[in-house]
């Protein structure tokens, strides 16, 4: 077994980093070069010289922190080198723009998953397999209790939770980004034909997708101002961080819902404070995140984002996969 | 009529807040489904189906067999659900979806009356064919509550008052007469579904139930600006509350969690079947230390509670008593009406008619409770603080001019409980919760010095806000010494008040004592780990009250 230091790619004041190409993956404070796997603010940082990503993120990036940042970008399977190092964005199919980064280094291949899953979402392109000796891959939802229904499912019970109560306004909280546009497209091929507002970050997001190809059905950015009688039947997307506080005393005679995938456990769902729960992620579940370890014939596999403990265990025990532990 | 259907209802009730929005819900399905599967909808909602078919470690095993799943890989997957049933069905749909069979659509009833039954009367094997078979054919939606029923954990937070509420909606007819013919052993039929939803009130079907509970709040102050004339003061005795009932010659003993308990005190039903008259009494059941005429600690009670048809030996080891607090009922006429001062007026009357019987004597079983007459309110506390030298939790004060109606009802009865006693430990270990608190640690143990040693001395659940619990769990994560399982050991930092109701001597435990009720009162961040108190402060205390 080789030692942190003779990995590629290796854990570096709890950053994933690249000496050999002196670049950092998703850093959490200012450097030089960042590859930036996908536009979430949990994946970004400002302050940093120089950015790389796929033009789709940049382009999220920028509506999001404004012009101010020096972004590179690359298309999805176009290489690149850094320091003889070939690097090349893939599709995750965590958000739009999202990406795997593959690096090659003397015939060997790293691969980091980024943030990803393996549904389908018609707002970006379908995670594509990608075959590598190295796996770095997230484990959000590393446990087999959690298994995705499909999509087209979750829209429908969210239209028929609408639907049932025509007197109420529901606010359906989730992520501004990604999450907001794929449950606008899959309700709008539900039975739901009522109103559909959305916050302005929401909306913000919405416009990005309209103008970079991808079908979002148009949404009224909700005014603080609104006449309670026309929000009736109708539904409100909001991103979490409104949930608590004073935000909410905008509106009467609501219900509320949060679309997670931590929602799919009922001790969650009801410690959450909201009425109901979608469980719908843009995560891979247990399944997924097997299928991806299996596909990509990794010989070595790393897990970060989450507790990775019981699929090691079950990686080590079942299928006879090396699974390392990063030194973070 | 489907399963599913009220797979939905317990969706629905489970992500509804609102009562009233419940309880339409509940009106609703009653409105749209067969009487059968109503009767068996309120018998599983309001949790009169504790019956546990397999347990839920046997639920476990048998997936893990079934499907070559690693026991320990279930057994982290319950930390975060908290319910065996849950993990089940979680699990299953990784399992079950590529499935072949057809589905079955069988119905609530044949489910609860036949197909889960039989199950019990299988040898091992089969019945885990049977589930297995139950598994793959019904649809994923009803997992959960098939899951659930097996292990005996159907819970939702539906209570009794909640059906009452809905039923008497539905049919109009005032909660109080559905909530009495809800009381007792309710059996899922058609029939007992069309008696609860009669529209005629028929007394002689409801001859052999008790009446609903009238229960007590706790204490307010603006009771004290009243005239200590115009209540009632009694022992709150700690034991079970029960309503002695009998009626056409027959005896029957409810308790408040409506059980019928007659084959556990038999020496008490046939004591009471001999007197004359019939009646219902409202009262405490105990065991009883009749040399000094004092109560025993309930742990006495619960050698009685479980046991049937207890013996000759048990029923003189444990000698119980009821002690009656108002009568309710007197040869048919139900005077719950009437004013409390005057309904004891009636009691006292009987008593001592019924006490004279020489061919029958009672008073090895049966008393009236006694009064209480404090003159002013500081009196009264010092009543209050007298209870623990007899054995009760404190006063019930009633007012004088109440009638007997049901429920919590306010500004009627009050509990004015002696304060609790209390302790500062030190947070030693965390266990995570179940149920709600799944994925939190929420199970503590605390400790108190012995010389230079902690050692535990109680465990608590309860008394922290969820913010709290969400802080000290992250500093638990942060502060593990050591993990067992599910347990962890902590660095020895967090001091936390401990109250109790009870401490006494204990073989069983490293620190010699045992307390009852533990709970968190305040989290102490003001003190540290040398502040908390020792066993020996802990001796000190059941020095002083004993």
């Amino acid at each position: 077994m080789r030692t942190k230091e003779e990995c590629l790619i290796r854990y570096k004041d709890g950053n994933l980093y690249c000496e050999l190409a002196d670049i950092w993956i998703d850093p959490s404070k200012p450097v030089k070069k960042a590859l930036i796997t996908h536009a979430h603010f949990d994946h970004f940082t400002f302050g940093c010289e120089e950015y790389i990503s796929t033009k789709e993120t940049a382009i999220l990036l920028k509506e999001r922190v404004g012009d101010n940042i020096k972004i590179k970008t690359f298309e999805y399977g176009e290489e690149f080198k850094i320091n003889g190092i070939n690097i090349s964005f893939y599709p995750s199919g965590h958000i739009l723009g999202s990406s795997q980064i593959r690096f090659i280094f003397a015939e060997e291949k790293w691969l980091i998953s980024g943030d990803f899953k393996l549904q389908k979402d018609q707002t970006c392109k379908q995670y594509e397999i990608v075959k590598t000796d190295y796996l770095i891959s997230e484990c959000t939802f590393g446990l087999p209790i959690f298994k995705w229904d499909e999509s087209n499912k979750i829209a429908n019970d969210i239209s028929k939770w609408i639907t049932n109560s025509p007197e109420k306004t529901s606010l359906l909280f989730c992520y501004s980004l990604g999450k907001a546009q794929r449950l606008l497209n899959e309700i709008s091929q539900t039975n739901f034909k009522g109103n559909i507002y959305s916050h302005g970050s929401i909306h913000k997001m919405n416009n990005s997708y309209r103008e970079l190809g991808i079908d979002i059905k148009d949404t009224i950015k909700i005014e603080n101002k609104k006449k309670i009688d026309e929000l009736k039947g109708s539904l409100i997307l909001l991103p979490p961080s409104l949930s608590k506080g004073s935000y909410l005393k905008n509106f009467k005679n609501i219900q509320t819902a949060f679309a997670s995938g931590w929602m799919s456990i009922r001790a969650l769902r009801k410690r959450s404070g909201y009425d109901k729960g979608f469980a719908i992620s843009d995560h891979a579940d247990w399944d997924g995140i097997l299928e991806v370890v299996k596909k990509s014939e990794a010989k070595n596999v790393f897990f970060h984002h989450g507790d990775s403990d019981a699929l090691s265990k079950y990686l080590v025990e079942k299928e006879s996969i090396n699974v390392l532990l990063f030194g973070k | 009529m489907s399963l599913k259907k009220f797979s939905e209802l317990f969706g629905d009730l489970d992500s509804i807040n609102s009562t009233n929005n419940k309880i339409e819900v509940l009106k609703n399905y009653f409105l749209s489904n067969d009487p059968i599967d109503n009767s068996w909808a309120i018998y599983l909602l309001t949790g009169k189906s504790n019956k546990r078919f397999i347990s839920g470690r046997y639920l476990k095993n048998l997936f893990s067999q079934i499907y070559e799943y690693p026991e320990w890989l279930i057994d982290t997957c319950y930390l975060k659900v908290g319910d065996s049933a849950e993990v089940i069905t979680l699990l299953l749909k990784n399992k079950t979806n590529s499935r072949k069979k057809k589905l079955s659509n069988i119905g609530l009833n044949e489910l609860l009356s036949e197909t889960i039954p039989a199950l019990s009367k299988l040898n091992e094997e089969n019945k885990n064919l049977e589930i297995k078979n139950l598994w793959e054919t019904l649809p994923e939606d009803n997992h959960l509550i098939f899951n659930k029923i097996l292990t005996g954990t159907f819970r939702v937070g539906v209570s009794i008052g909640l059906i009452t509420k809905s039923i008497s909606k539905l049919i109009n007819i005032e909660e109080e007469i559905i909530s009495h013919r809800l009381m007792g052993d309710f059996k899922p039929s058609i029939d007992s579904y069309e008696f609860l939803i009669n529209k005629n009130i028929n007394l002689q079907e409801l001859n052999s139930k008790p009446f609903p509970f009238l229960l007590a709040n706790t204490i307010e102050d603006k009771i004290f600006k009243n005239s200590i004339n115009d209540f009632q003061f009694e022992w709150k005795y700690d034991g079970i509350r029960m309503q002695l009932i009998k009626r056409s010659g027959n005896v029957s003993l409810w308790t408040r969690g409506q059980e019928l308990v007659n084959e556990s005190f038999p020496e008490l039903v046939e004591k009471m079947s001999h007197i004359k008259d019939d009646f219902v009494l409202d009262g405490e059941l105990l065991v009883w230390n009749f040399k000094e005429q004092i109560a025993y600690d309930f742990s006495l009670l619960q050698k009685r509670i479980n046991r049937k048809s207890p013996s000759r030996s048990i029923q003189l080891k444990y000698p119980i008593i009821f002690i009656a607090y108002d009568l309710l009922e007197i040869n048919g006429r139900d005077i719950r009406e009437i004013k409390l001062e005057n309904r004891r007026i009636e009691l006292e009357k009987y008593f001592s008619k019924w006490q004279n019987k020489t061919e029958n004597n009672i008073s090895d079983i049966f008393k009236i409770c006694d009064l209480i007459f404090p003159k002013n309110w500081p009196n009264a506390l010092t009543y209050k603080e007298k209870s623990r030298e007899n054995n009760t939790e404190g006063l019930i004060i009633k007012k004088k001019t109440s009638i007997y109606s049901s429920g919590r009802k306010k500004g009627i009865w009050w509990k004015y409980k002696v304060d609790p006693m209390q302790l500062d430990a030190v947070l030693i270990y965390a266990k995570g919760g179940s149920g709600r608190r799944a994925g939190l640690y929420t199970d503590y143990s605390f400790a108190l010095w012995k010389d230079q040693e902690l050692i535990k001395f109680a465990s608590a659940y309860s008394g922290l806000t969820n913010i709290e619990i969400k802080e000290l769990d992250k500093w638990i994560r942060k502060n593990t010494i050591e993990k067992f399982g599910p347990v962890r050991s902590l660095k020895p930092e967090m001091v936390f008040e401990i109250s109790f109701e009870k401490i006494q001597k204990s073989k069983r435990h490293k620190s010699g004592i045992a307390v009852r009720f533990p709970r968190i009162t305040k989290w102490r961040k003001d003190k540290k780990i040398n502040d908390a108190d020792s066993l020996e402060n802990a001796y000190e205390l059941m020095k002083k009250i004993s």
